[in-house]
């Protein structure tokens, strides 16, 4: 208390003793400057200052403040400041002070007059309040927001870069693409979309998709679809339409469309996509014509050549003319060779085209193979063709079709193989499957061939030189088997015969693709 | 009597032979090639079983089925689809034919598929 006292000033009164006491004790700064003497002398500091500041009071005591500012004089708070103390006024700034250890610090700075009764002032007093952390925490928080803002600058323009990309994308697409709200109100179309149906951007935009045109688009079924996505967010692809277009003509048209999202900002927005697929449909009517065609024309001279060939042969047997009988038997075996070649070339084409039509139906397993043993067994007598195994159940597939691959698997046995060796039909059944396995004494096949062979004309000179007649009989029927979600595969060693075997399901629907 | 059987077919090679083999056969056989006339002769001459081609020009022979079955006088009479067409079986079950034959046929089995379809016809009869 005494040192206190010894170090304020006499104010001559212990009231004022007391308030001095207090400023003492506060944790703030707090200067008295005498407005009387030139420069505005510190008349007083309190143990606050001295800390804030690190000087000692018999550094402060007598100077004007600024010697707090250091080299660092360039602050426009000063300009206030002098003002103030000029008209006598109070005033708050911010300024940078030095520490005695050079230490930068932020002072938030009040001054305030005291005047005499007279209203003339006398001294002022300035409380310091240290707030380096505040600002930094400010300065740190501006440019913490400098650099979110020169971030979202940043993604923005990368958005519009990429949005100018996507846009390029869709507008260099060859299909026409709109984007409709839930109300099936076109919000946008592409540059396809409006050329090919022959459209004003300005005209569409806003309108009902099914109101432009005249209505052309209103198709109960499209409607059906396209109110569908969103509920339920049911997409739908490939719905074909063939419709009049008044500015193009008829249109065969393949209709794509999904519910587009974008994260908080919409979720009920369509996107359409149309692609005009009327040439490629002609060009599939052409060549579906062109199979159609060819069939018939070679099925005709050789229907007349079959007829005219068997009646001869009939009449001849008939009269007991032996003279031709070689000759009737090789021309019958080369017309059965024709008509096959014709049957199963025309079936690539076919398959080619995905025009290949299979009716499934439940039938007795055993009697499939039974029948094509049996025109096996009639077209050529002298082969011995044995059955061995069960398999007396009910399968679903195209009988034709799986007699076409037993009888094509038994002619291959038969021509392959010399006559005094016999041929072995195996029937299991498997988990869920069914197998047959044709066997026969033959030339055998080499083990490179073994996946070739199945192929569509895989190099057919090489093939048919080793296996002439091989034909794509071979290829049609792994078709056919694949169709049933079967395999057909051949085990053989050369010289030592093949096991051509295949599998198929007992039910097709069970075994999903 | 002989059994009438009446072929019609626009391409001559096959009806010709179709006649042919259906005469060694021991049958009566009415051959027409037009098939815009078939329908006239086949009221004129009233055959026991018509055997006809699908693509003709002209009129096709699933149109002359299904206007000759249209007449309750002919549901009893034979009427079998004789085509090359890959669909020509279809084709000849949704007009009414009795049955299909593919060409090329063979000659015993068109020779053995014309008498199970007399020889059903005639017990019908009685
Ligand atoms: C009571 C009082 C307290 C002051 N306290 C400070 C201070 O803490 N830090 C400072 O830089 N300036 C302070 N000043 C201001 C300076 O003393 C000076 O007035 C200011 O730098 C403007 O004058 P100049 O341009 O002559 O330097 C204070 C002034 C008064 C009257």
């Amino acid at each position: 208390m005494e040192d206190f006292l010894v170090n304020l000033p006499d104010f001559g009164n212990a009231d004022l003793r007391l308030f001095a006491a207090a400023l003492h004790a506060s944790s703030n700064g707090v200067v008295i400057t005498d407005h009387n003497q030139p420069d505005e002398p510190i008349i007083y500091c309190n143990n606050a200052f001295e800390n804030l500041t690190g000087y000692t009071k018999k550094e402060i005591i007598g100077h004007n403040c600024r010697f707090l500012q250091g080299e660092d004089r360039n602050q426009k708070s000063r300009n206030l400041l002098r003002a103030a103390i000029k008209d006598g006024e109070h005033c708050t700034v911010l300024l940078r002070n030095y520490k005695k250890d050079g230490k930068m610090l932020w002072n938030e700075l009040m001054i305030s007059p005291i005047k005499n009764p007279q209203g003339i002032v006398t001294h002022f007093i300035g409380i310091q309040n240290d707030v380096t952390k505040r600002v930094n925490a400010e300065n740190e928080l501006v440019e913490e927001r400098e650099l979110l803002d020169e971030q979202v600058r940043e993604r923005t323009h990368n958005l519009e870069e990429s949005e100018s990309y996507l846009s390029a994308i869709v507008e260099t697409i060859r299909e026409s693409l709109i984007v409709l709200d839930s109300e099936l109100k076109i919000l946008s179309a592409n540059e396809n979309f409006c050329s090919f149906f022959r459209e004003r951007y300005q005209d569409i935009i806003g309108e009902n998709l099914f109101k432009i045109g005249n209505g052309q688009w209103d198709i109960p079924e499209l409607r059906q679809l396209l109110l569908n996505i969103l509920p339920h967010n049911n997409p739908f692809e490939g719905f074909e339409m063939e419709n009049e277009f008044a500015s193009i003509g008829r249109k065969m048209l393949i209709l794509n469309a999904r519910q587009m999202t974008l994260k908080g900002k919409y979720q009920d927005r369509i996107l359409l996509a149309i692609e005009d697929i009327t040439e490629r449909k002609a060009i599939e009517y052409r060549k579906e014509d062109f199979i159609n065609i060819a069939s018939h024309e070679m099925k005709t001279p050789l229907t007349s050549i079959k007829g005219n060939f068997q009646l001869l042969e009939k009449i001849a047997k008939r009269n007991n003319d032996t003279t031709y009988l070689k000759g009737f038997a090789t021309a019958g075996k080369s017309i059965g060779r024709l008509e096959r070649l014709i049957h199963d070339l025309l079936d690539v084409a076919r398959m080619q085209s995905g025009k290949i039509q299979f009716n499934f139906e439940p039938f007795s397993f055993r009697k499939l193979i039974e029948d094509a043993v049996n025109v096996l067994e009639q077209s050529s007598p002298e082969h011995k063709i044995s059955m061995t195994g069960i398999a007396d159940i009910t399968v679903e597939g195209d009988f034709g079709r799986l007699e076409q691959v037993m009888i094509n698997l038994l002619s291959n046995a038969v021509k392959y193989s010399p006559v005094e060796k016999g041929i072995n039909v195996h029937l299991s059944m498997l988990s869920g499957y069914c197998k047959v396995s044709v066997t026969d004494s033959g030339v055998g096949i080499h083990k490179r061939d073994h996946k070739r062979i199945f192929e569509r004309f895989y190099r057919a000179d090489e093939i048919s030189e080793r296996f002439p007649g091989v034909g794509v009989g071979l290829y049609v029927c792994s078709q056919i088997i694949k169709e049933h979600k079967g395999t057909l595969w051949v085990e053989s060693e050369e010289d030592k015969g093949s096991v051509f075997s295949f599998t198929i399901p007992l039910k097709q629907n069970q075994y999903g693709n | 009597m002989a059994i009438k059987i009446m072929i019609c077919d626009d391409e001559i090679d096959i009806l010709d032979v179709t006649q042919m083999i259906l005469e060694d056969a021991g049958f009566e056989v009415i051959a027409v090639s037009d098939s815009l006339n078939a329908e006239q002769i086949f009221l004129n001459e009233m055959p026991d079983l018509l055997l006809i081609d699908l693509w003709m020009p002209g009129i096709s022979g699933d149109r002359i089925i299904s206007s000759l079955k249209s007449n309750v006088a002919h549901t009893n009479i034979p009427m079998i689809v004789l085509s090359a067409s890959d669909t020509g079986k279809q084709t000849a079950m949704s007009c009414g034919a009795e049955d299909f034959i593919p060409k090329p046929y063979d000659i015993d089995n068109l020779l053995d598929i014309l008498n199970s379809h007399l020889i059903e016809k005639s017990n019908s009869k009685y």
